[in-house]
């Protein structure tokens, strides 16, 4: 584990000191691309509105891991366990969300309607329809409150 | 190098150099509630995981006695549903989940390691007291009502119980960070502090596996916790994210109850072969074959863990895409499961066994986890499981991967560091009884219900049709012969607190590192002087005779 | 590898260095890597609720992007530069520490701690606005009734789960701010007393990567719940 320490051996810790001007200079960055998530926030990229969102604050979370956090500076099996972390949390999403929107699709028969007593669709629940979660999703909002 | 460190602190510092036991090491009740070393709250998490394995246990045999006969037996319905949902919740959260980690791993791991003490002995108590703090808000429970949604607290049911249902969320959500922090405690204590040439390939396996635990339990429980604490709002606020008829989907309750769940299944399995691995290299005097394949398939299990969790809601209305999926996943499981029994079966072979009674639990951990583990791949199976799915064969299949895997290994890592522990030998002849009636005990209880499950008999069912009363019958039997194995097991450790001989260093002849240069029971700092390995925990053929039989008492050595 | 208890016969056991490691580099390297692993764990908790509002986003999109536009972007977004700042501060105070400047340390430390009491203050008037108008969790949702129309509109009844999880996710990154902003104020108590040198500046470390943990939450929480509804 401890490969970088190799160069000191005198067991003194030996940590990166970042230049004050560079940590502002992060600072900086971190304002705009702040001020690029508003801004894209104002336009519709229909389905990618998301995954903007993410993308832009992954590279802010980036910056700060990277530098304010020392990662860049620090031993790579930190950065790996905190990726990691990140990698199981996907996991978690994608299975799941795998599941709800693939619900009804195989075995329609089983498809169920929840929210009776409010005659709402329930965001969980199943539609009768065939076309399945795409023609759920194409419904304005509310719109199912008739049934 | 302890006594320089003595000079900074107060005249109350204890005496690194005394046993961990005696006064010097820290004086009455303070010097034990107050303590630092890992040791001493290792056998604080010993008493309190034994008192919840008591009062599970007792819930276990309130449930089984009700079902002695078809109707009401001993209690009314609503008790029924209670005792077994607590059965459940404090075997499970209070008892495994703590258990080996908390016990054993808190007591053997830095002395495996060669090192004095847990990275964050502060950390350490602080888990124990948290532990403490989520057992009283669990049990609290059951003075205001009880609990009887299940153990797993599905929802909508556990939104509308009227039940305590906030106190034992509360306290499973408090007992998860003191996991979280035993979790987070040993795995920068085998990162960091390892003796000098203990390097990974020569770490003893009990280590492999407590490590491959603490990284499920720092992974997998911060998620239970948001689970737990978005079903305490739907039940305070109503917010209704598990509640279809708010809008919600009852249905992600179960996944992420299950995404922690499930991977729990392994915090709770995977300790249990980390014991069973250093029993049978003991008991065979032989290194564990395969010694490299067996430390990996405990980091597979923690990784395959993961991504297995929707085997719980086959019947649940999920996808059928997830359904195939997590039922090809879960297959997977038998491949790290598969390496672990086949190396622990290579090991036996040719290997000089002796029959002692950690040897015993260990054997029979390897027969009944093999069977809960094989029994476990038919409910993999997606047609078999809509068959099998909520029957007494579930209950069976858990029963002995949870009790005779986990608590079998348990015991017997109890039996096999107790005189390392304690300083005190045991009655091996009256252990061997004790065993006996556990082991046939257990089978009698479980290996009926198979037969029960697979004829249709559902779970947590509290009346029955007329032909599954001779099954139940033979079951609640079995139960009072498991009663009558433990409280024998319980006078023999009480007889050998009370009038045990005293132990020699190494009792066993092992030649695991915690046997090796500590004394029975060690001394504060556990080592007179840091060791340096310089051979594998199982080289049992670069042990000297003196290492291995130096002060072995003469009763014992046959 | 395992250069663990290397110094057999060293007479120079410091003061700030526990009994069980023996070497300065080792305590900091075993704290520092504790950290990131409690770090993880945080993020998987976080995680979870992130989880849920991505799911119900993607079930019912128009709803919650009704529901978001009752957020206030611009208080969001001065909250996001407040945090960012204090994240800035924070690693400066590492800085200054590891230089062994003590004042520098303990002035950067005390802005650290102001802006996590701005953010909350913002947090209050938010909060205050959401429950003067009824955007709130569960059964106390009423700003589907006629009194709590805004600009002639109502939000449907199940805008209720937008706000469900608006207050969990912001109430516990919260709770979080002022968890930091505590163990901020126990170094800084600690840096005033003079514990800290070059040699040993773990804890205002540590205390800093807790710090720029709470601002990374920030990070995906602003965009997602703020601009994206």
């Amino acid at each position: 584990m401890s490969d970088h320490s190799h160069a000191h051996d005198d067991g003194k810790v030996h940590a990166h000191v970042s230049p004050f001007l560079f940590m502002v200079a992060i600072f900086g960055a971190l304002v705009v691309l702040t001020v690029v998530t508003v801004a894209a926030s104002r336009f519709d990229f229909g389905s990618a509105n998301t995954l903007i969102a993410v993308l832009i604050a992954t590279a802010k979370a980036a910056l700060v891991a990277t530098f304010f956090m020392h990662l860049k500076y620090d031993k790579g099996f930190h950065a790996l366990i905190f990726v990691m972390s990140f990698v199981f949390l996907g996991v978690f999403l994608l299975i799941t969300l795998e599941d709800v929107d693939t619900r009804g699709r195989v075995d329609n028969a089983s498809t169920v309607r929840m929210h009776e007593r409010r005659g709402e669709q329930a965001p969980g629940g199943f539609v009768l329809d065939p076309r399945g979660v795409q023609a759920r999703e194409r419904q304005p909002a509310g719109g199912g409150a008739h049934h | 190098m302890a006594t320089e460190v003595a000079g900074a602190h107060g005249h109350d510092e204890p005496d690194h150099l005394a046993p961990y036991l005696s006064q010097e090491a820290g004086r009455g009740v303070k010097g034990w509630l107050l303590t630092l070393d890992h040791k001493r709250i290792g056998l604080m998490y010993l008493i309190s995981t034994l008192l919840a394995f008591f009062m599970g246990g007792v819930f276990a045999l309130l449930v089984r006695l009700e079902l002695f006969a078809p109707g009401r037996t001993i209690m009314s319905a609503e008790y029924y549903n209670r005792a077994f949902t607590l059965h459940g919740a404090i075997m499970v959260f209070l008892f495994i989940i703590p258990s080996v980690p908390g016990a054993l791993g808190n007591f053997v791991l830095p002395i495996m390691l060669g090192t004095k003490d847990v990275a964050f002995p502060r950390l350490n108590l602080l888990s124990f007291y948290i532990y403490v703090i989520g057992a009283t808000f669990s049990l609290y429970s059951i003075v205001t009502g009880s609990v009887d949604t299940g153990w797993t607290f599905y929802t909508p049911y556990s939104t509308t119980s009227q039940t305590s249902v906030v106190s034992m969320v509360l306290g499973v959500f408090i007992l998860g960070f003191s996991s979280i922090l035993t979790g987070l405690n040993f795995i920068v204590t085998v990162h960091k502090l390892r003796a000098p040439g203990l390097h990974w390939k020569r770490l003893p396996l009990f280590i492999w596996g407590t490590y491959a635990t603490s990284i499920i339990q720092v992974l997998a429980t911060p998620v239970l916790a948001i689970t737990l604490l978005l079903l305490a709002a739907e039940r305070t606020m109503g917010v209704g994210i598990f509640d279809p008829a708010l809008g919600g989907d009852p249905i992600l309750f179960q996944h992420f109850f299950w995404f922690y769940s499930h991977p729990a299944v392994y915090i709770m399995i995977v300790p249990g072969m980390a014991v069973a691995s250093e029993l049978f290299a003991t008991f065979t005097r032989r290194a564990i074959f395969g010694y490299f394949a067996v430390a990996m398939s405990s980091l597979g299990l923690a990784l395959v863990g993961f991504l297995v969790w929707g085997h719980h809601m086959f019947t649940s209305g999920q996808s059928e895409w997830a359904t195939m999926l997590f039922s090809a996943l879960t297959m997977l499981v038998a491949i790290p499961s598969g390496v672990k029994v086949f190396n622990w079966t290579a090991t036996l072979y040719k290997g000089s066994i002796e029959l002692t009674t950690p040897m015993l639990y260990a054997l029979s951990f390897l027969v009944l986890f093999t069977i809960g583990g094989l029994t476990g791949l038919f409910c993999a199976v997606l047609n078999t499981d809509i068959h099998l799915h909520d029957t007494y064969f579930i209950v069976a299949h858990f029963h002995y991967v949870m009790m005779g895997g986990t608590v079998m290994a348990f015991v017997g890592g109890i039996l096999y560091w107790w005189p390392k522990m304690t300083g005190k030998l045991y009655d091996e002849g009256l252990a061997k009884i004790s065993w006996l009636f556990v082991f046939v005990g257990f089978n009698t209880t479980f290996l009926i219900q198979f037969v029960m499950g697979s004829k249709g008999m559902p779970r947590r069912y509290y009346d029955y049709l007329p032909q599954f009363e001779i099954y139940h019958k033979v079951s609640t039997v079995g139960s009072w012969l498991l009663l009558i194995g433990f409280s024998i097991c319980a006078w023999v450790l009480i007889k050998s607190l009370r009038s045990g001989p005293k132990s020699p260093p190494n009792p066993w002849g092992s030649a695991g590192y915690e046997w090796q240069g500590t004394e029975s029971p060690p001394v504060m700092q556990n080592f007179r002087e840091t060791p340096t390995i310089t051979r594998g925990p199982y080289d049992y053929h670069l042990c000297t005779d003196e290492e291995l039989f130096d002060g072995f008492p003469e009763d014992l050595k046959k | 590898m395992a250069s663990a208890h290397s110094d057999h016969g060293h007479g120079d056991h410091p003061k700030f260095l526990a009994h069980h490691f023996d070497t300065p580099e080792q305590q900091f390297d075993a704290a520092k890597f504790g950290m990131w692993v409690f770090i993880v764990t945080e993020i998987l908790m976080f995680g979870g609720l992130f989880v849920a509002y991505l799911i119900y986003k993607g079930q019912e999109p128009s709803v919650f992007i009704e529901a978001h536009r009752r957020l206030d972007w611009k208080l969001g977004s001065a909250n996001t530069i407040v945090l960012l700042f204090s994240s800035l501060t924070a690693a400066l105070a590492v800085r200054s520490s590891q230089l062994g400047k003590k004042n520098e340390t303990t002035m950067w430390l005390m802005i650290t701690i102001a802006c996590a009491f701005v953010f909350m203050g913002i947090k209050y008037v938010e909060y205050s606005h959401k429950f003067h108008d009824g955007l709130l969790p569960g059964r106390y949702f009423t700003a589907h009734l006629p009194e709590h129309a805004h600009n002639g509109q109502v939000l449907p009844q199940r805008a209720n789960m937008y706000f469900a999880l608006y207050f969990m996710m912001t109430g516990l990154h919260g709770l979080h701010v002022l968890i930091g902003a505590s163990a901020l104020g126990y170094v800084l108590y600690r840096n005033l007393r003079g514990d800290f040198s070059p040699e040993y500046f773990t804890p205002v470390e540590i205390g800093a990567l807790y710090w720029h943990l709470v601002d990374l939450v920030w990070i995906y929480l602003f965009p997602l719940v703020y601009l994206v509804g």
